[in-house]
């Protein structure tokens, strides 16, 4: 759950830039709301500008444009270590990561997990139509490096977890990947987050971790089969 | 002068048209009446589009609500969108600036004023064409205000909404072109001797970098258009992905700049209002004037941080160029706070209105630089944060300023003032209820809720934020009865406004309300221009003359 710590460290961070400046400015205006009414007998200032106190405050700016620039392109290098468009991974296992392959349409998710090896005779497949909450499951196992590629047999879609922190969108005709590691055992709702029609409101899925070798059993289990029973329209 | 062909054109006219009748409105080259007709316009489209999101809010108050299909849910959100950036907000501010700009530089008329009154006349045509999709069996258009590939082609949006809807923007996109370089020459090549570009007045400044804008991006959207209207015709354009992610550069290249337009000219106008009530000169005029002009050109290179999550789009370089944005909007709102911080403030209402503005907008323009940051956006774009930061930008933001221009300049327009007290409800309610709709808006965005769907399941548990977010919607459809209840009164009972309620800074304040037909005759005539702030100065010379 890389994704998701980056994201908390940096959005607190931002989150408390933010804060801060919001109250300054508040303070001021509170001031100036008090202080600076004509009731109150305040006077206008005669200054028309101050170049000094602003010249200081342009370099100020700077420095924290400057700051955040480099501060969040070195988070999104750490979330993105081969680049973006084809996201992550060049971590321990990145030469052997799981790879699941999602394909979106409308309005629902297909899972295709290819067999280890060349032939993808055995890949086991789950899908579902989305509707009256069947949704399918997406299954990962937990602690190792899994590669999703993500691509559209339709229009654009977004596959979004926001347990994980992260979305992606699924393209037609192009192919988006990016890599995950969850640490633990669980089961996190995922979404469509990109506009797609008239049912990308319960475009859902479900991302389900197990143990590895609750995942080996669940592969085998699925091979070859034709995907799971609730699919059929 | 310019003056004397033309207004021998205009009685010539006028022989046949009588000035005051609804023709004499609708072909009238009075650069005032252009701005009027736009400004009007853009108002009742105001109302209509409210109107929309509350029909949306009323689906969105429960979970699992069916007050409308998923298909005409759809139809309001894009008609809303749609409607509130291209028919609305935009159309506004070059109408405020058609009306103002040549005022502000002392000209006696707008330059290309035929392009001008053709610009408001193909914008209001392509509001109607957009509007015209609810009245077609398969309805408006239902694919947001972006309307992405493949998503929009006729493959998978049949019917003539879409077709409408491409029609009326590109109409609407080049009436606001038309308009835009009008103003910008205006401001450029019609002022008043004396009036020098450092002696123009912010709101002034605002428009030419807000023109600028319009001139740079806007034939991007025409393109844009272009391309999704071939791929109407011929869908398989979009089976590759070149053309899909292709459209959407060419579609943000015009919608990050456009934001700005949507935003700059209501800048402009809090500015003024600030330093007007404030009884004191616009602080950091300089650095405000070069802050907008950064500020445009930057505006220039962030497209692509609409799509991080494209997975197609450089994060650094479009990361880099949005967090800079910082720089030049931390110089304005300097100018705006040290405007307040060091004044004498009146508590009118459009003053009430532009001190909203500051720490409102304040939220949506901090929630733009997290946006702004890949590694935060790939979680919240396309979910109701981005949501809650486009409205807090827009709406508490460059609304709140609209309304502050209407109330200031109100009387200069119509000759009438407009009744304070009513002034102020409509100010309370409205912001309750814009913080009531809109703050609970991060909140589900954080919590997972994608934008953009017609209902959610019980067990998400968003019920609770949005129905606190449906009860803001309920205070602001009250406040803006407020507001036309205010338009309607004045109208009705005209109490007279004189030339200056306000102890104005800029030339508008020193001709007659409402302005006559060249704003201003040999009995009305141009104060000297000094400064920014010119019958500012005139006051402190007359003081200084008493004393």
């Amino acid at each position: 759950m890389e994704q998701r710590r980056i994201f908390e460290q940096v959005f607190t961070t931002e989150s408390a830039i933010a804060a801060f400046v919001f109250l300054v400015v508040l303070c001021a205006l509170a001031y100036s709301l008090i202080r600076r009414r004509a009731r109150a007998g305040a006077t206008p200032s005669p200054h028309a500008e101050r170049q000094r106190l602003e010249t200081v405050y342009v370099v100020v700016l700077v420095g924290i444009a400057a700051f955040l620039v480099v501060y969040t392109a070195s988070a999104n290098d750490r979330e993105h270590p081969g680049g973006e468009s084809h996201a992550a991974g060049r971590g321990v296992e990145a030469a052997h990561p799981v790879t699941v392959d999602v394909t979106a349409f409308q309005w629902c998710w297909k899972f295709s997990h290819p067999a280890p090896g060349p032939s993808r005779a055995g890949e086991a497949t789950t899908t579902a139509n989305c509707r009256d909450g069947r949704l399918p499951t997406l299954v990962v196992p937990t602690g190792r490096t899994v590669r999703l590629k993500i691509t559209s047999q339709d229009v654009i879609h977004s596959l979004w977890v926001p347990a994980l922190r992260y979305k992606m969108d699924a393209f037609p005709d192009h192919t988006n990947s990016f890599t995950l590691k969850i640490d633990k055992e669980g089961k996190w709702i995922g979404r469509c987050a990109e506009f797609c029609g008239n049912r990308h409101h319960s475009m859902d899925f479900w991302l389900k971790a197990v143990s590895p070798d609750e995942y080996e059993e669940w592969v085998q289990q699925h091979q070859g089969a034709a995907p799971t029973p609730e699919a059929s329209t | 002068m310019t003056l004397a062909p033309d207004a021998a054109r205009s009685t010539g006219a006028s022989r046949s048209v009588r000035p005051r009748s609804w023709l004499g409105w609708a072909i009238s080259t009075d650069h005032k009446r252009i701005g009027l007709l736009t400004m009007g316009t853009a108002v009742v489209l105001l109302f209509l589009m409210g109107i929309l999101a509350l029909l949306m809010r009323s689906q969105l108050a429960q979970p699992e609500q069916q007050v409308f299909s998923p298909d005409l849910y759809n139809q309001l959100f894009s008609i809303h969108g749609s409607g509130m950036i291209y028919m609305v907000m935009t159309p506004f501010a070059i109408g405020l600036g058609v009306y103002l700009v040549p005022l502000q530089v002392g000209a006696p008329a707008i330059a290309m004023p035929r392009t001008t009154l053709f610009g408001y006349w193909l914008y209001a045509l392509g509001a109607v064409l957009m509007l015209t999709g609810f009245a077609m069996p398969t309805g408006a258009h239902a694919d947001g205000w972006f309307s992405y590939p493949p998503m929009a082609s006729s493959v998978y949006t049949p019917g003539n909404g879409t077709p409408l809807w491409i029609v009326g923007v590109f109409a609407a996109t080049v009436g606001s072109l038309g308009m835009g370089w009008a103003v910008l020459w205006t401001a450029l090549r019609k002022r008043a001797r004396g009036m020098t570009m450092l002696r123009l007045p912010i709101f002034t400044w605002s428009m030419i970098a807000s023109t600028l804008m319009v001139i740079g991006a806007f034939p991007s959207l025409l393109a844009a258009l272009t391309l999704l209207a071939i791929g109407r015709v011929e869908p398989s354009v979009f089976d590759s992905n070149v053309w899909n992610i292709g459209y959407q550069h060419l579609f943000w290249f015009y919608g990050h700049p456009v934001v700005y337009v949507m935003f700059f000219p209501y800048l402009g106008a809090v500015g003024e209002v600030l330093a007007v009530f404030s009884r004191r000169r616009f602080f950091g005029y300089k650095g405000t004037v070069i802050s907008l002009l950064v500020f445009a050109a930057l505006s220039m290179s962030v497209w692509g941080h609409h799509m991080f999550a494209t997975g197609q789009a450089t994060n650094d370089y479009y990361s880099l160029t949005s967090i800079a944005l910082l720089v030049p909007a931390g110089i304005e709102y300097f100018a705006l706070v040290g405007t307040v911080l060091g004044g004498q403030l009146v508590f009118t209402t459009p003053m009430l209105f532009a001190l909203a503005f500051i720490p409102q907008f304040l939220i949506g323009g901090l929630s733009g630089i997290m946006v702004g940051t890949p590694v935060i956006d790939y979680h919240v774009t396309d979910s109701y944060f981005v949501v809650a930061h486009l409205h807090y930008v827009l709406f508490a933001g460059s609304a709140f300023g609209l309304f502050a221009a209407v109330y200031f300049w109100w009387p200069k327009v119509t000759g009438f003032l407009l009744d304070e007290r009513l002034g102020r409800v409509h100010f309370v309610l409205l912001v309750i209820g814009t913080n009531l709709t809109f703050l609970p808006m991060f909140w589900l965005g954080q919590f997972g809720m994608p934008r953009r769907v017609a209902t959610y399941p019980e067990w998400a548990g968003f019920g609770a934020l949005n129905l606190v977010s449906s009860i803001g919607a309920a205070f602001l459809a009250a406040g803006m009865i407020a507001f036309a209840m205010n338009i309607q009164v004045s109208f009705r009972r005209r109490p007279k406004a004189p030339a200056d309620p306000w102890q104005g800074h800029s030339l508008e304040w020193a001709t007659a309300s409402p302005p006559p037909r060249y704003n201003f005759t040999p009995h009305l005539p141009l104060p000297p221009i000094t400064s920014n702030a010119p019958l500012l100065d005139a006051r402190t010379r007359q003081g200084q003359g008493r004393a």
